[in-house]
């Protein structure tokens, strides 16, 4: 429906698209006597700018009633002109207010929504000794800011699309022209603009439909909530995603070494980022296997313990009432409630739960012969070693646990095999055109430079060959 | 992922083949050949790095191994033969699933478990099966660094407990301890036809062929030596000493400290030998996908139903590898050198260019 420029019968027009209470109008007249209505969101219109840069110049208004001449007297930055009507109500719910005036068949949006947002801070999940602090926050465009101010060139292209058919939120699609796989960033914005769903509350939303394996259990979209990091990454080459309301950006193809790397390991020596990545991979292997180990060998195989641990072992186990595998289970029940109320609680509440979690649960259960030292021992350093890489805490903590039921069933040897499983899962594995498991297989020798191993700068004149960039070198001059 | 590269071929031949001759090939090899165990391998290894070489030489044509008979024989012979070797491998695969069966029941439980235990490798098998032949590119890939790091822990821990003086003096067996040791270990070595079944998916690099031949010749040196130090610590019991690579390292001093540390190498060569063991029946899979076509449902529904008559098999026989290993190894031992060595290398022999090329 478009604008007919009666300014009665449009304004009844547009409220009877938006008949809700806080759509509010404000009418008044210019010193010429033409007659203007702006119509806003009252609540997420920022009404000073509105009274400033719009109502204040009309007033004074002596020109011709022409979009074209009224829009030259507004002082706001942002504004253009439109003239249907459903495309109108979108901008007011928006928090952009619409300007109709009489006599006119256009209307004009301007820019002048109110932003509530928190200050750009530290994000608390990726946290870095050295390097940037900046995280994003929940508004897309100070994160398209942050994106810019780290890449000022023209490459960068920011591609707003609309998704959501209540939302309408806003999603970002950065990637650096001539750099990016031209058909990675089609394929993303193609499933974008496929999703039909009513609200997008979160970037996490959009990963199952980016995904080309939705219902799997490994990641396969990259999350970071580091501009540093993002911009690194669309600097190689992948194509990024913001979306407003989440300060979590994804970016893809996603590679799994990606979660080995932090973006402190650019700013430290190299021997330091490699020891500190492979430290991450032990954690990680340590979480998910040392507690299936420990119950494998247990139940089926008792060698496997140097005999002084056996004998360490036998001693705390002797009295338990529960099956090795049993007693696990539940020591790991335990952790993840723990875990998981200490996330909700309220912070005031934390001190307490760390209280009765760690002395309560913990010293009194071992005291009264419910569980054994060395089973909390185990699941404490796996629950350790699970934070090591924060990315996959979600995977690894459920492989952790399958492991766990299997070892109690099969023993090492359905260990094994749930391994080689998890192998042939993820060699096969593939994300826009990518091998998830790249560099190591398919081995691709230059981009073994940095990954678990990571070298000096100066070796790593290329970009990652398995992105596929057309822009090979990053390095110019060594 | 649709084709495999030339060193994901060379990974295959010098990592991953040698890992199924790790188990029982030893104690069989020391029950026949006695010291001289060492030389019947290194004569299969010999022999099968020809073929391997013949081989490669052939994806010099850029053909599966039914389209090479094909543009020769036709199609109905050529579905015939293929088939023919997809059923050997059936069979040559049979050994390999029961030595991982008694490998795992005796290996990963102090007291011996139901066939259950071992039932999952049949869903493995299974799943692997059911992903084009292709995919193992990748696969190798990652089992290389885990066969190598498996192998040299192994010979890490056991080389300086072996008595290398016990394989001395060399030929102690005669002629007749090295025939039967060369006959009746051709069972364990059929990598040169599961090599064909890869035809046609990877792309032939100058000098492939004797680099491929070389690489398995490699690997084959590294079980060599390790039948050497496995002779050099058993000697005269080592014809009892089944899964020979889980007990040459046990002597290892080290070990009142460490504990068996040596299973973590144990665990690695473990898992590359599940992947080894569905290899053959992969191969069977892609003989029927290539006569009749990768239709939407054959691979999945030929792997399962493969697994399952290898259960059953297993479970049949779950009493019986004795009599099974010396019904293949032994008794039809003649059966292996014809598909693993007489029709690969006949192989050689097929028209070189496609009917349609010529002019």
């Amino acid at each position: 429906m478009k604008i007919t420029g009666t300014l009665r019968k449009d304004l009844a027009a547009l409220k009877k698209i938006l008949p809700a209470e806080d759509i509010l109008t404000f009418d008044f007249e210019s010193e010429a006597g033409l007659a203007f209505t702006a119509v806003f969101a009252d609540p997420i219109t920022d009404k000073e700018l509105l009274g400033e840069q719009v109502i204040r110049p009309l007033l004074r208004y002596e020109g011709a009633p022409t979009a074209e001449e009224v829009g030259k007297k507004l002082t706001s930055p942002e504004k253009r002109t439109e003239t249907d009507l459903a495309k109108l109500s979108e901008e007011v719910l928006a928090g952009n207010p619409v300007l109709l005036f009489e006599g006119m068949d256009e209307a004009i949006i301007v820019g002048t929504k109110k932003v509530f947002v928190r200050a750009v801070a530290e994000p608390s999940t990726d946290v870095a000794v050295k390097g940037p602090r900046e995280g994003f926050i929940e508004d897309v465009k100070i994160n398209t800011s942050l994106v810019r101010r780290r890449l000022k060139t023209p490459e960068l292209k920011i591609e707003f699309l609309n998704v959501g058919r209540r939302s309408k939120t806003y999603v970002a699609v950065c990637y650096l022209d001539g750099t990016s796989v031209q058909k990675t960033v089609d394929d993303i914005k193609k499933k974008l603009q496929e999703i039909d769903i009513d609200i997008i509350p979160d970037s996490s939303y959009l990963t199952h439909f980016l995904s080309s394996r939705p219902y799997s259990l490994l990641k396969q979209i990259g999350t970071t909530e580091k501009p540093d990091i993002f911009c690194a990454k669309i600097a190689e080459g992948r194509v990024g995603i913001l979306v407003d309301g989440s300060p979590i950006a994804l970016t893809a193809p996603y590679l799994l070494v990606e979660d080995f790397q932090s973006s402190e390991d650019y700013f430290v020596p190299p021997y330091r980022a490699t020891f500190t990545r492979i430290l991450r991979l032990l954690s990680l292997l340590v979480a998910i296997y040392l507690p299936a180990f420990y119950i494998a060998a247990q139940l089926f195989k008792l060698q496997l313990f140097p005999i002084k641990l056996l004998l360490t072992i036998s001693g705390s186990i002797r009295d338990i009432p529960f099956s090795p595998s049993l007693e696990m289970l539940l020591v790991l029940f335990v952790l993840e409630v723990l875990n998981e109320a200490s996330i909700r609680m309220p912070k005031y509440v934390g001190m307490a739960l760390s209280v009765v979690g760690a002395l309560v649960l913990g010293e009194t259960a071992v005291s009264a012969g419910f569980v054994s030292t060395p089973a909390i021992i185990i699941i404490a350093f796996s629950g350790i070693g699970l934070y090591a890489v924060p990315n996959l805490i979600e995977q690894t903590s459920v492989l952790r646990l399958i492991m766990l039921l299997v070892a109690g069933s099969v023993g090492t040897y359905g260990i094994i095999l749930v391994t080689a499983f998890l192998l042939l899962y993820l060699v096969t594995a593939e994300n826009f055109g990518a091998p998830v498991l790249a560099p190591f297989s398919p081995v691709v020798g230059k981009d073994l430079k940095d990954s678990l191993i990571k070298y000096n700068l100066g070796s790593l004149p290329t970009r990652p060959q398995t992105i596929g960039s057309k822009n090979k070198r990053r390095l110019k001059h060594e | 992922m649709n084709k495999l590269s030339a060193r994901q071929i060379y990974f295959f031949l010098a990592f991953v083949a040698p890992v199924g001759k790790l188990v029982v090939l030893p104690a069989r090899l020391a029950e026949y050949a006695g010291n001289d165990l060492w030389i019947p391998a290194a004569v299969q290894f010999l022999l099968q790095a020809a073929i391997v070489f013949c081989v490669l030489l052939l994806a010099k044509r850029n053909m599966s191994l039914f389209e090479l008979l094909e543009n020769t024989f036709g199609k109905a012979v050529a579905g015939i033969a293929v088939l023919l070797f997809g059923l050997f491998l059936l069979y040559a695969g049979l050994l390999p699933i029961l030595e991982q069966k008694l490998f795992v029941q005796g290996v990963f439980y102090d007291t011996l478990p139901s066939l259950l235990a071992f039932t999952p490798f049949f869903l493995f098998a299974a799943y692997l099966c059911s992903k084009p032949l292709s995919s193992y590119g990748r696969v190798f890939d990652l089992l290389a660094p885990i066969a190598a790091a498996g192998l040299a822990g192994v010979l890490l821990f056991s080389a300086a407990n072996a008595d290398y003086g016990a394989v001395l003096p060399v030929g102690a067996s005669g002629a007749e301890g090295l025939l039967r040791g060369t006959a009746y270990s051709f069972s364990w070595f059929f990598d040169s036809v599961l090599l064909l079944f890869f035809l046609g998916k990877f792309e032939y690099k100058k000098g492939m062929a004797w680099k491929g031949a070389l690489c398995y010749l490699g690997g084959g040196a590294a079980v060599v030596f390790f039948l050497i130090v496995f002779y050099g610590i058993f000697e005269g019991t080592a014809i009892n000493q089944l899964f020979a690579f889980t007990k040459t390292s046990k002597y290892f001093s080290g070990f009142t400290v460490l504990g068996r540390v040596d299973y973590l190498f144990i665990f690695a060569l473990s898992l590359v030998m599940a992947f080894y063991c569905a290899l053959p029946l992969s191969g069977a899979i892609e003989s029927c996908v290539q006569v009749f076509g990768r239709r939407k449902y054959l691979p999945t529904l030929l792997a399962v139903g493969i697994g399952v008559l290898y259960f059953v098999f297993t479970w049949l026989f779950d009493y019986r590898f004795g009599d099974v290993m010396s019904a293949v190894s032994q008794k039809a031992f003649w059966v292996f050198p014809v598909f693993t060595v007489l029709l690969p290398a006949l192989c050689l022999l097929l028209k070189r260019r496609r009917s349609h090329d010529r002019p």
